[in-house]
């Protein structure tokens, strides 16, 4: 489903992602962790091009990105309406209502009309829990419920990946649960997803894959079960304890 | 204090005619500066380079120009070179150029205070970049505008009170001739001040009750 080979990524001469590869078979889940500055999260912004590496090949669905060959605008819409992206921040549009949140690129990216793009909203907003929010807006609402309005809008473009950069860092705990029920969800109906995270116990118990990241490059990856129970990596063990520890 | 009263009740028709002038001066430059001054904020911040040196050549001569002396080229200055605008048309021109530079800062700094993260959630959902202008920068951008535009917009008014210089016959110039011929100048600029009040304050009200509103949904 997604395939990244010897992707590079530097801001000046300080190297983000230094030839990073991975694949992602369809309908896995893997959880990203590492120290920050690791680039986890630059590597899942690059694979739908928020961010733009400096070589390398990504591939996601049927959609192929060759760097640094100028990226063609098709390329660009039809890899962003393949991967989803839900953000730590949220970003939920605060002039719009959450109805309009999750309906207005249905309409105008996907040209569904208003009448469907209605009907589907209302059945991810009730998917995630929060139906009866439709008419408020974003700035009424708690940062756990903004979360899962966002996760609802990135579905509502049908996508085939869903990138999560970490999702739950913004939330206080329990907040956090209820988004984080709703990827469990989300990842038992199949979704491939990407997540990055610190929630050890959520990689652990929904990851089908751990890949810990350190100095822009993947230093360990496995079996959640193995890896964040016995990192083979002292690098990995370092980081494991500390988050453990706190 | 009768004599007063009775003096302002006699010149309050030629002044409020005046006021007219205007606002209806007012209303007019920003119909077409607005505008303008979103043109100019989307092209100061075109990819071409040409296309943003001479937009930001005109906005800093629309900015650094006093407004007087845009009127007088504008209404002394271009019969010379063979065009002929009425003082009226020499005012819209003027006042239009001057806000269109002005408003254009305004607009070009809110279009960019909108948070980084709404941009890359719209690109994020494959909106194009006309989509991401006109459903998420632009009304978010205006949002932040508003108050700015609006104070903008009352010192624009009392702005028009120049244009008396060209024998527009606005406000001040009315009070200017009736004080020229009964010499009560004091009573009637204070009047004239009167009336322009009459406009700025209800105005700033309104900026504020607006900013109220729009503001609502914001966090």
């Amino acid at each position: 489903m997604i395939s990244v080979a010897n992707l590079k990524k530097s801001y000046g001469d300080h190297t983000v992602l230094d030839g990073v590869s991975i694949e992602i078979q369809r309908g896995e889940v893997v959880a990203m962790i590492g120290p920050s500055g690791a680039g986890k999260s630059t590597l899942l912004r690059c694979l739908n091009l928020l961010e733009r590496p400096d070589s390398g090949r990504i591939t996601i669905g049927d959609t192929v990105v060759d760097l640094p060959a100028k990226i063609p605008v098709r390329t660009l819409e039809t890899l962003r309406k393949t991967a989803g992206m839900v953000f730590q921040s949220f970003n939920l549009f605060p002039h719009l209502s959450v109805l309009r949140n999750v309906s207005l690129a249905q309409e105008y990216v996907l040209g569904r009309d208003a009448k469907a793009a209605h009907q589907r909203s209302m059945e991810l907003l009730e998917r995630v829990g929060l139906a009866d929010k439709a008419g408020s807006y974003p700035a009424r609402l708690s940062g756990g419920q903004q979360q899962r309005i966002a996760i609802a809008r990135a579905l509502a473009m049908e996508p085939e990946v869903m990138l999560f950069d970490e999702p739950t860092s913004a939330l206080d705990p329990e907040l956090g649960l209820d988004v984080l029920a709703v990827m469990r969800e989300l990842a038992a109906s199949g979704m491939t997803m990407v997540v990055v995270t610190h929630e050890i116990h959520f990689a652990q118990d929904v990851s089908d894959r751990v890949v810990m990241m350190a100095d822009g490059g993947i230093i360990e990856q496995g079996d959640p079960a193995q890896v964040l129970s016995s990192p083979a990596n002292p690098r990995t063990q370092r980081f494991l304890k500390a988050v453990i520890d706190r | 204090m009768n004599g007063l009263i009775e003096q302002w009740i006699d010149w309050l028709p030629s002044l409020v005619d005046g006021l007219g002038v205007s606002v209806q001066l007012a209303v007019v430059s920003l119909l077409i500066g607005l505008p303008l001054g979103l043109a100019e904020a989307l092209l100061v911040a075109s990819p071409n380079r040409i296309v943003r040196w001479i937009t930001l050549a005109v906005v800093e001569f629309g900015r650094g120009t006093p407004t007087l002396v845009l009127l007088y080229l504008i209404y002394y200055g271009l019969p010379s070179q063979g065009l002929v605008l009425p003082a009226f048309g020499s005012a819209v021109v003027a006042l239009s150029f001057m806000t269109g530079a002005y408003t254009s800062e305004i607009i070009r700094a809110s279009l960019q205070a909108v948070p980084r993260g709404l941009v890359e959630a719209a690109a994020a959902l494959g909106i194009n970049r006309w989509g991401t202008f006109r459903f998420i920068l632009f009304p978010e951008g205006i949002r932040i505008a508003i108050p700015a535009l609006m104070g903008f917009a009352i010192q624009l008014f009392q702005t028009t009170s120049l244009v008396f210089l060209i024998t527009l016959p606005e406000l001040l110039s009315r009070a200017y001739s009736i004080g020229s011929t009964t010499f009560q100048y004091t009573s009637v600029l204070a009047l004239a001040g009167v009336l322009y009040l009459l406009v700025t304050l209800p105005s700033g009200w309104l900026a504020a009750l607006l900013e109220k509103r729009m503001g609502r949904h914001l966090a």
